[in-house]
């Protein structure tokens, strides 16, 4: 193998690991701040992508409207979602379990009702973006250089939300003390919803950027779900940066493995990493015990 | 849990067993028989879920692994090393034993209830991949066949006994015999001295350790015994119908169902997981018509039962007409 | 002591009921708290006195009777309602955002919108009676010791104006010499006019803030009064102080 391809290879698994950081970082929002794992967040992936196709090719509004129409929705539609069912299960007992229970039996829901809207057919989405980026023997696609850009952008905006704004106070301290940010007087329940509407927004968005690679069907939040777990164990289940570091730390270790095997390998060799860590870090790679 | 049987209770267990017994002396019609084999390997199954899960407070999302796990082991060993599926369901149950032994070491040590789920669901996924990547063994997704079936044999007194897809009737009281054992099983383990502990663990680990039980052991044995009991439904699914995709042998959708089949039946009781099984199954077979929604509904039940009535159907009765409290 | 000639009723316990599961805490509790004044609720260990707190707080449903706030029934309504009406808490063992810092910890203590316009002001003031906050501003709050995470915890609870103080065991874990600088505080607390409610196990140690107090046990009231009437009753003396 030539080292430029090598370099390409990290390159491309670096591009991908900024989108599974996208999703790992929804997930830790939600389980940093109510600790609930949400076993739907897969489908907000599956949906978003399906809006973004929806309004871009069957509807042929420009991308640059049509995805954040697409996110925008999204975010709604897990607010809502929130609102219906996790609101409730949270106060009870046994929420742990229920939580989890009650999400993946959202999240049979969310696929059959994209299966009834939309049909079993694989649904893609042209370029954003046409021609490859040539660097010496590197060449990668604008359409991928424009994903990373995108992702580092969320990141930055992300970062920038959860120090700088009110909002983002408010975010850290309910996930640091819920009991604490209810007595300063945040309204901890209206913070719940924003986050679980922020995390399938994030879902959504890496499913709009990686509609032109990956083409859309009713059954692709279940991967993609599974992923961003992988993500958030290997950053430390509840923690934002940890889920950006472990999202690009597992694109640059799958390209590296698909390298080494083949790519009918590379979700075995994630989940095989995965149990690895809880193994022997619980905590994640870069937490505290 | 511990109290002795009432006598009520013992009609009631009864009534059900002869029921079942005699069931096929009424109809012998192929697809009643068909639906209730599927019921019975759906109620071992979730049985064997809801004893770890309901019964040992270790919620796992990655059961039909062992299903795979024992569907695909038993039929390979038959159909290559030519062993009796007679032998090979025993075989099966052994291999997903031994899986559930290596996926419980790592996940016993984690308390946090949202990891064990990750990697239970993960280690199924790692199962179901490698089955459809190894093609050269096991056909990948083309699907296995060519199951070897179960040899017939002769009964003193009834005649001559064989399992062939025309008469399911011998393999109707073979699932009834496999389940009433799994059963005894479960439901003598649950009423020992180790069932007491395994509850004590269940509702408080530090309660448990501090009585003198040893937490990881317990747990590990616990896990092993549910990943062999799904493993022999696996199995007896493989000899049954005869061909296995990893789609319907280690697919997520089938440990929804179980999941639907024990939350509705109600989580943490003998009768439940039966209970659901016979109701979803019989219930989805009564709608075939509606087959695109079938998992749809499952969903929406998973939902509804979690936050309307969460202890699952065999609670119903207490919830309509309470109890006065003491 | 802050003590006006006719103290005014502020807050109003009428047969308050709480239940936990199979469990019930608190039996029939009422109690009045005065604007203005320092008031105690004393008992020992699941007496139920963290919960009355938590209670009038919104943090812990009232299953039946009323909490009444300057006339207005505020039973079960949430927190950030109560720091928009002018009730503030310190939660058992601080409960800091330790992994921010205190100055950040300090200025989410204005973060109601009905109070945020105070918030410069309010940081002047919290800092001009805790030295200590501008001192370590960009300090991370789970690095401080427990007394400092008190003043932390007490500046942060009246960065929103409060009117009134709940303190849910002030004192809990922490040196005599901490104690000490804590009931200097809820005095300049209360010197401000802010009303203090706090709850404690030690009788002779409340009793030296406090203009009257409650004696819960078992989740019931048994005893309230003035300090020096509890200090005098049987109950207090035999139980308590084991005279």
């Amino acid at each position: 193998m030539n080292l430029a391809i090598f370099i390409e290879q990290i390159l491309n698994g670096l591009i991908t690991g900024s989108m599974y950081a996208l999703i790992g970082s929804g997930i830790a929002l939600v389980y940093g701040t109510m600790k609930v794992l949400n076993l739907a967040h897969g489908e907000f992936y599956m949906l978003g992508g399906y809006f973004t196709w929806y309004l871009a090719v069957s509807l042929g509004i420009n991308p640059a409207i049509a995805i954040p129409a697409a996110v925008a929705i999204a975010f709604c539609l897990g607010m809502l979602i929130q609102k219906l069912t996790v609101e409730y299960l949270i106060l009870r007992d046994n929420w742990a379990f229920t939580t989890i229970a009650a999400t993946m039996g959202l999240s049979i829901i969310l696929q059959n009702a994209a299966l009834l809207v939309f049909g079993a057919n694989f649904n893609t989405v042209p370029s954003y973006v046409s021609g490859v980026m040539v660097l010496g023997d590197i060449r990668i696609s604008w359409q991928r250089v424009l994903i990373f850009v995108v992702a580092l952008a969320t990141i930055g905006f992300m970062t920038w939300l959860l120090k700088y704004t009110r909002l983002g106070w408010s975010i850290r301290a309910t996930s640091q003390d819920r009991d604490a940010a209810q007595v300063v007087g945040i309204p901890v329940k209206r913070v719940y919803m924003i986050c679980f509407g922020l995390a399938a927004a994030l879902g959504a968005l890496a499913a709009a950027m990686l509609a032109p690679i990956n083409a859309i069907n009713p059954w692709s939040g279940m991967p993609v779900l599974l992923k961003g777990f992988v993500v958030v164990v290997l950053g430390g289940l509840g923690s934002f940066p940890g889920a950006i570091i472990g999202g690009l730390l597992l694109g640059v270790v799958e390209a590296v493995g698909v390298q080494l095997t083949s790519s009918e390998w590379r979700d075995v060799i994630s989940f095989t990493l995965m149990i690895a860590v809880i193994w022997w870090r619980p905590w994640g790679l870069f937490g505290k015990k | 849990m511990f109290k002795p049987l009432t006598q009520k209770s013992w009609a009631g267990i009864g009534a059900a067993l002869a029921l079942a017994l005699v069931l096929p002396l009424i109809t012998r019609d192929p697809y009643v028989m068909h639906v209730m084999v599927l019921v019975m390997i759906f109620a071992i199954f979730a049985s064997a879920w809801n004893l770890v899960t309901g019964f040992g407070g270790l919620k796992t999302f990655g059961h039909h692994a062992f299903f795979g796990l024992g569907a695909y082991g038993s039929a390979l060993l038959a159909l290559n090393l030519g062993l009796s599926p007679w032998i090979t369901l025993w075989l099966g149950g052994l291999i997903a034993a031994a899986a559930g032994l290596l996926i419980g070491t790592p996940i016993l040590r984690i308390r946090s209830m949202p990891h064990v789920a990750i990697v239970t669901l993960g280690f199924a996924e790692i199962v179901r991949i490698c089955i459809a990547n190894f093609s050269g063994l096991t056909r990948g997704e083309m699907g296995l066949w060519g199951i070897p079936q179960f040899e017939g044999f002769t009964l003193p007194g009834i005649g001559k006994v064989t399992f062939s897809p025309a008469d399911k009737v011998s393999f109707y009281y073979l699932a009834l015999a496999l389940l009433v054992l799994m059963m005894v099983v479960i439901v003598r383990l649950m009423r020992s001295k180790t069932g007491l502990a395994m509850l004590a663990m269940r509702d408080g680990e530090d309660a448990a350790e501090s009585l003198g039980v040893n937490l990881t052991r317990m747990k590990l044995m616990v896990f092993g015994l549910s990943a062999f009991i799904v493993g022999v439904a696996g199995a007896f699914y493989a000899h049954y119908l005869l061909i296995l995709t990893p789609a319907s042998a280690v697919g997520v959708d089938l440990m929804i169902s179980i999941i639907a089949m024990v939350l509705v039946g109600g989580l943490g009781t003998f009768a439940g997981p039966l209970v659901g099984a016979l109701v979803l199954t019989v219930l989805i077979e009564l709608m075939r018509d509606l087959e695109n929604y079938r998992l749809l509904g499952y969903g929406l039940l998973i939902v509804l039962i979690v936050m309307f009535l969460p202890r699952g159907l065999v609670t119903l009765r207490e919830r309509l007409f309470p109890r006065p409290q003491e | 002591m802050a003590t006006e000639p006719t103290p005014k009723l502020m807050l109003d316990v009428q047969n308050v009921n709480v239940i936990y599961g199979n469990y019930q805490v608190l039996w029939d509790v009422s109690m009045q708290a005065n604007a203005g004044q320092v008031m105690a609720v004393l008992g020992p260990n699941g007496s139920g006195k963290s919960t009355i707190l938590k209670a009038i707080m919104g943090l812990t449903p009232v299953r039946s009777g009323k909490v009444i706030f300057e006339g207005e029934d505020i039973t079960n309504r949430p927190a950030h309602e109560m720091i928009e009406r002018g009730i503030s808490m310190v939660l058992e063992r601080r409960r800091l955002f330790t992994g921010m810092t205190v100055y950040e910890n300090v200025m989410l203590g204005a973060y109601h919108k009905s109070v945020q316009k105070y918030a410069k002001e309010r940081l002047e003031w919290v800092e001009s009676l805790f030295p200590i906050l501008k001192e370590r501003r960009d300090q991370v709050a789970g690095k401080m010791s427990g007394g400092e995470q008190q003043m932390v915890a007490i500046a942060r609870a009246l960065m929103s104006k409060p009117k009134m103080l709940l303190m849910d065991e002030p004192y809990l874990g922490l040196t005599p010499r901490i104690v000490g600088q804590i009931a200097e505080i809820i005095h300049k607390v209360n010197a401000e006019g802010i009303a203090v409610i706090f709850n404690e196990q030690n009788v002779k140690l409340s009793f030296g803030i406090s203009n009257y107090g409650y004696l819960l046990e078992s989740g019931r009231v048994m005893l309230n009064g003035t300090g020096e009437e509890m200090m005098n009753s049987d109950v207090i003396r035999r139980v308590y102080l084991g005279e």
